[in-house]
């Protein structure tokens, strides 16, 4: 039998304290038993970016982590990233610019293209495409969201 | 009054749930007291099972049950769309790599993992079909027992279906220039983002089932079907799928999970991991053999075509794939004389579906490919050729069926003219140049019911799946523009056969054409009805009442829907139902049992950069043009095109399921199986739209949404052709098959005969 | 996944005590990029998971002493890649870690994991071998220093001991006028898996040396010495036959990835490719 083990960490603002079994993954827990189910799973060996999240400010996949890692430190989703009922340039531009379609995909690729800017406000496009190469789009929306990426590179001052 | 939505690039709807992640895919809804299933499969692909051992998973703590094909009724039911050829779970032997043998029912999603990988299967390899060549060998074993067949000489065969379309005398028909060639396109995988899955909740006699499904009222009825019971008592919740593709069209595990459901009654959740999707569905893939005439100046004078599609283990609606696909084998174009032979052949493989494209871009590979080669062979350009064949409108295609209903040379125009066709080349560049046309849905039905509240607010419920293809987007600007309501105060409901009336599915384009009519016609039905309200209210005769652009005129006078209702029903908080329907109905003899809707007509143009040495292609234009009678909505048709682009280039560039010796998917999962990233995008990727209104959809509008993966291979191996001068008919073009070619000097090895 | 505990040791000699406790069964976890996986897909068995990430010891990150740069085994691939003193003296190295995984992979896949995952294919080692790369295995005994090529014995097979771990991988300025390249060869552009991968350094007196990944079990190193191929004058047909000889050595096999033959051929042109741009490197200055 093996023991949950106690964690602390701070979700999009807010401090948890909740015991976890060591072989749950970041994602599993945010999803199931913290309900936060806007970060999705699909490969769960870390080539689509589904699961991308921010772990103390860097982006990364939440299926290649277990939960117990994180102990101590501060974890941002794509419900953490603006308030509710608004959304952050990014969302906003993705809409604006066609890059959503089916939307599976979308949490994570929002959740890269956030970090992308964050680091390099004025990428350019092979940084970009670089930026975003960790999240598979089946509905092919890539164009778009370069497009969307652009858009909000162009607004913010040089 | 608002400005008119259609034609306006709309923000999608649902767009702000899925952006922030609030929107509720299957795998993120939880019921109370909910079980984990896990399926058990073996590592092999056709094996007899020796003995299932599930008692040290039945022992493991937080397992509730753990079952095999023998605690199901006898014998094991057997469901499909269209044959009733598939298991619950295996039945002494698998068919396939993947198949589940058991089903484990656990407390926890950990635990159903452990406990299935404790259940012990002895098995024997068996002999078996992987492959066409082995599939029509009468010497191989056979796939399906022929007691599970129709009746008739194919049972004792692995020939689910041989369909023989054309028109003409070929043997009477001479040509000067005959092309013959073999053409290959491959297993792949849909690959949707959102794994496949479903729950199921057992209670009063019946099944909640939650299920992304593209079509709920047919796994509606195969559920009633399975478990004799009326449809009132399965109800199917069907949240929007992440990305479908084809692939989410029929029910997989849905009767596996109504048995857990029942047996352990209590709330059941499969959720597929991606490599148990990969072993769940694929696209048919195809052998073509095919001799095409030509006249000395490029005219077709026949074609004939020998088509093999490879399905898997069980039908499911491949049968279709191969019909549909290849009564358009001739594709866009004035064909004299066809003879087009086609097989479904069944293997023990991935069953094969549905998947964008519903078998055409097999067929337009082979196609388009010889179009190509013809060109060469008589010095004339690939744009040039393709131009002098292609039917105006009005002209057939299939003699006596629904004529080229498109000005589709404008589209080819576009095409050559968006992709610079002619320009001078830099050295180890190609241009290509390809068509494709898809036959839309042919027959159906679709309702919709349209309630217009007292405050002027609208909800529409409509039975299509928005699968990314944005229906509820395009419903809700035809309401708008048709009763003058803002379109913030329309709201879509979809997804419930408890709630919202019947359609027959979400597949082949068909959305906006069929349910878009269905809700058009039940717009209508409100405006009569506000017709005789406004009648009543100014006392003047219904005929003085007209309805122009969403608003109500009363001779002189104008007010909107909204107010007329507001007026005559306010008081009462009441509200105005409509109901729409779209209907076409079977077409006796018709090979197709009904003619096409509409035709989805794309072409699509390359120009690419060959490294010669490594065989790597840069992809610098990729341009596709549709022909979309309207576009409602510019951007989401954009959208979707280049979507189909993309995973056009996906099969043309990288992507293939790779069988081993024994059958099974050497490639299964996301770090062998690759499709196309940010990285792969075209340098320069364009879609455009050729809008004559001459669809048969609201507002003329057509299809869209598959036209631009209809013939990306044969326009971008076109390209890699002129950049190299070598020839492939093999797909995927990948550096190493592309630089096999030209190492090899493959020019055009096509049998040609000059006469 | 299957249940397993979780260590997290504050000190290296905790570490060892945890490895001696559980032996075999225990394994490392720094950025778990591959751990995970393995795991998740039951090519790994693990009863214990040691998560190195908490030892004080490992600090800083990218260190450099005595002419060395030294990596601690808990530094990821993006944090090496952010240091621009690194960045301008192993510029083919960097332009291998670029290539590991994704922005995500990168910012959780440590660089000594690459190395310790022992993968045929892994982009870091070839460059790491031309570059010189150490190993610093650790034991309850004391520290050995491996030269990378050597580490790394076979597919999933290093020189460690029982008990022993990797604290760190070590990399010597160059001490002399040194042009070093990089390539691979994908099935695609994104993020993906070598169908090959090679890395060349040229030096002043024309040394050349190559290391070939992902055609042989392990590493393969070669070295020419004859002058041939840093003169780029020389015939080109004696330039491919000394390249030959070197790729003589390598022994690629065919898989889902690629075939033999074409990776075979994929090695002579990048061959040529990366010779010509470490020549032109090393006349710039660049390392």
């Amino acid at each position: 039998m093996i023991d949950a083990l106690p964690v602390v960490l701070n979700i999009n603002g807010l401090k948890y304290e909740f015991e976890v079994l060591p072989y749950r993954s970041l994602l599993d827990v945010l999803r199931d038993e913290l309900g936060l189910t806007g970060t999705k799973e699909c490969c769960a060996v870390g080539e689509c970016g589904a699961c991308t999240v921010h772990f103390d400010g860097r982006s990364i996949n939440a299926c290649l982590m277990l939960a117990i890692e994180a102990d101590g430190g501060s974890v941002t989703t794509i419900e953490g990233i603006a308030p509710p009922g608004e959304m952050t340039r990014v969302q906003d531009a993705f809409l604006e610019h066609g890059a959503v379609q089916c939307g599976f995909c979308i949490p994570g690729m929002v959740m890269s293209a956030e970090y992308l800017l964050a680091r390099n406000p004025h990428p350019t496009e092979e940084e970009t495409r670089e930026g975003l190469s960790g999240n598979l789009c089946r509905c092919g929306g890539y164009n778009r969201m370069l497009q969307a990426i652009s858009s909000v590179s162009e607004e913010s001052t040089p | 009054m608002t400005a008119s939505q259609i034609g306006s690039s709309t923000r999608r709807f649902g767009g702000y749930e899925r952006v922030t992640g609030s929107q509720e895919f299957v795998a993120d809804l939880r019921l109370d007291g909910m079980l984990f299933v896990k399926l058990v499969s073996i590592d092999c692909a056709r094996a007899r099972i020796v003995s299932v051992d599930t008692s040290a998973a039945r022992g493991l703590a937080g397992v509730v049950a753990v079952v095999t094909s023998d605690d199901l009724p006898q014998p094991v039911p057997r469901f499909g769309p269209v044959y009733k050829d598939r298991p619950i779970l295996a039945v002494g032997e698998t068919k396939y790599h993947g198949e589940p043998v058991a089903a484990v029912v656990a407390e926890s999603k950990e635990v159903a993992e452990v406990a299935a990988s404790l259940v012990a299967i002895q098995f024997e390899e068996l002999p078996a079909v992987f492959t066409v060549a082995s599939a029509l060998n009468p010497l191989s074993p056979l796939v399906q027992e022929p007691e599970l067949r129709s009746a008739g000489t194919l049972a004792s065969t692995n020939v689910l279906s041989e369909q023989v379309f054309g028109w003409g005398d070929l043997g009477a028909t001479e040509a000067d220039l005959v092309i013959e060639n073999d053409y290959c396109f491959p297993m792949v995988t849909h690959f949707a983002i959102e794994p496949h899955g479903c729950m199921v909740v057992s209670s009063s006699g019946g099944f909640e089932v939650w299920s992304p499904v593209q079509h709920p009222y047919l796994l509606q009825a195969i559920l009633a079907d399975l478990f004799d019971l009326p449809l009132t008592r399965v109800r199917v919740v069907a949240p929007d799928p992440g990305g479908a593709f084809g692939g989410k069209q029929n029910p997989k595990f849905e009767p596996l999970l109504c048995f857990l459901a029942r047996m352990t009654n209590r709330p059941v959740r499969l959720i597929l991991t991606l490599e148990e999707s990969f072993q769940a569905t694929r696209r048919t893939s195809a052998e073509i053999h095919i001799r095409s005439g030509f006249s000395r100046d490029g005219l077709l004078c026949f074609q004939d075509i020998e088509s093999n599609f490879l399905l898997g283990a069980y039908a499911d609606i491949a049968g279709r794939v191969v019909s549909k696909s290849n009564y358009l084998g001739c594709g866009p174009y004035r064909t004299p004389v066809a003879k087009i032979r086609a097989r479904a052949l069944l293997s023990h493989t991935t069953p094969s579906c549905a998947f964008r494209g519903f078998g055409t871009p097999q067929v337009a590979w082979a196609l388009e490919s010889q179009m190509d080669a013809a060109a060469r062979h008589l010095g004339i350009d690939g744009l040039q050729i393709r131009l002098m064949n292609l039917a105006a409108k009005g002209e057939d295609v299939v003699p006596g069926d629904v004529p080229a209903d498109g000005e589709w040379a404008q589209s080819v125009q576009k095409a050559a003219s968006a992709v610079g066709w002619g320009e001078p080349l830099e050295p180890n560049h190609g241009r290509g140049i390809a068509v494709g046309i898809k036959s839309g849905a042919t027959t159906g039905l679709s309702y919709s019911t349209i309630r217009l509240l007292f405050d002027g607010s609208v909800t529409i419920y409509a039975g299509t799946s928005d699968m990314g293809q944005g229906a509820r987007t395009i419903f809700a600007q035809i309401v708008s523009d048709e009763l003058g309501v803002p379109i913030e105060q329309i709201d879509v409901v979809m997804g419930d056969t408890s709630v919202v009336p019947f359609d027959l599915q979400t597949s082949a384009s068909r959305s906006t054409v069929f349910m878009g009519n269905a809700i058009l016609d039940a717009c209508r039905d409100i405006q009569l009805q506000v017709r005789e309200l406004a009648a009543e209210l100014h006392g003047t005769a219904l005929e003085n009442v007209r309805i122009v652009a969403g608003g109500v005129f009363i001779s002189e006078v104008k007010v909107s829907i909204p107010e007329v209702v507001q007026a005559s029903l306010g008081r009462l908080r009441g509200e105005l139902i409509g109901n729409g329907t779209m209907r076409r109905t079977d077409i006796a003899n018709h090979p197709l049992g009904g003619r096409p809707a509409f035709f989805e007509f794309n072409c699509t143009a390359f120009e690419v950069g060959v490294d010669v040495e490594t065989g790597e292609v840069s992809v610098i234009k990729h341009v596709s043009v549709g022909d979309t009678g309207k576009s409602l909505n510019p951007l989401q048709v954009e959208m979707q095109d280049e979507g189909a682009a993309i995973m056009g280039l996906g099969h043309t560039m990288m992507e293939h399921v790779i069988l081993d010796e024994s059958g099974r998917i050497a490639n299964l999962g996301a770090l062998d199986y690759r499709i196309p990233t940010s990285k792969d995008l075209p340098l320069s990727l364009s879609t455009y739209s050729i809008e004559n209104a001459d669809g048969p959809g609201p507002y003329g509008s057509k299809g869209v949404s598959e036209g631009a993966i209809l013939c990306t291979a044969p326009a971008f191996a076109s390209a890699v052709t002129e950049a190299t001068g070598v020839v492939i008919r093999n797909l995927p073009l990948t550096p190493e098959r592309v630089w096999r070619a030209i190492r090899d000097g493959a020019s055009d090895s096509s049998t040609v005969e000059q006469v | 996944m299957k249940p397993f505990l979780y260590q997290r040791p504050g000190s290296l000699a905790q570490t060892f005590d945890l490895l001696s406790e559980y032996g075999s069964s225990a394994r490392i976890l720094a950025g778990g990029t591959d751990l995970i996986v393995g795991l998740r897909q039951q090519s790994v068995d693990a009863s214990v998971l040691v998560d190195i990430k908490g030892i004080g010891e490992f600090l800083p990150e990218v260190a450099f002493a005595d002419g060395h740069f030294v990596i601690g085994a808990t530094t990821d691939i993006s944090r090496v890649c952010e240091n621009e003193k690194f960045r301008a003296t192993f510029p083919a190295l960097v332009e291998a870690m670029e290539t590991v995984g994704s922005v995500q992979i990168r910012n959780r896949a440590t660089l000594v994991g690459n190395v310790c995952n022992a993968s045929p294919a892994a982009d870091t080692v070839p460059p790491l071998a031309i570059y010189g790369a150490m190993v610093n295995v650790g034991g309850r005994d004391g520290t050995r220093q491996v030269p990378v090529q050597e580490f790394i014995r076979g597919p999933r097979q290093t020189a460690l001991r029982p008990g022993e771990f990797v604290l760190s991988v070590q990399l010597p300025v160059p001490n002399a006028p040194l042009g070093v390249a990089f390539a691979r060869l994908t099935r695609r552009r994104g993020v993906d898996l070598a169908t090959v991968n090679l890395s060349c350094s040229i030096d002043s007196v024309g040394t050349v040396r190559f290391a070939f990944g992902a055609v042989g079990p392990r590493l393969v190193l070669g070295i020419e010495r004859s002058g041939v191929l840093a003169d780029s004058g020389a015939p080109a047909g004696d330039r491919d036959a000394a390249l030959a000889n070197l790729i003589a050595a390598t022994s690629p096999r065919t898989d889902i990835r690629g075939t033999q033959d074409y990776r075979s051929a994929m090695l002579l042109v990048l061959s040529r490719r990366i010779l010509a741009e470490a020549a032109g490197r090393l006349d710039s200055g660049q390392p």
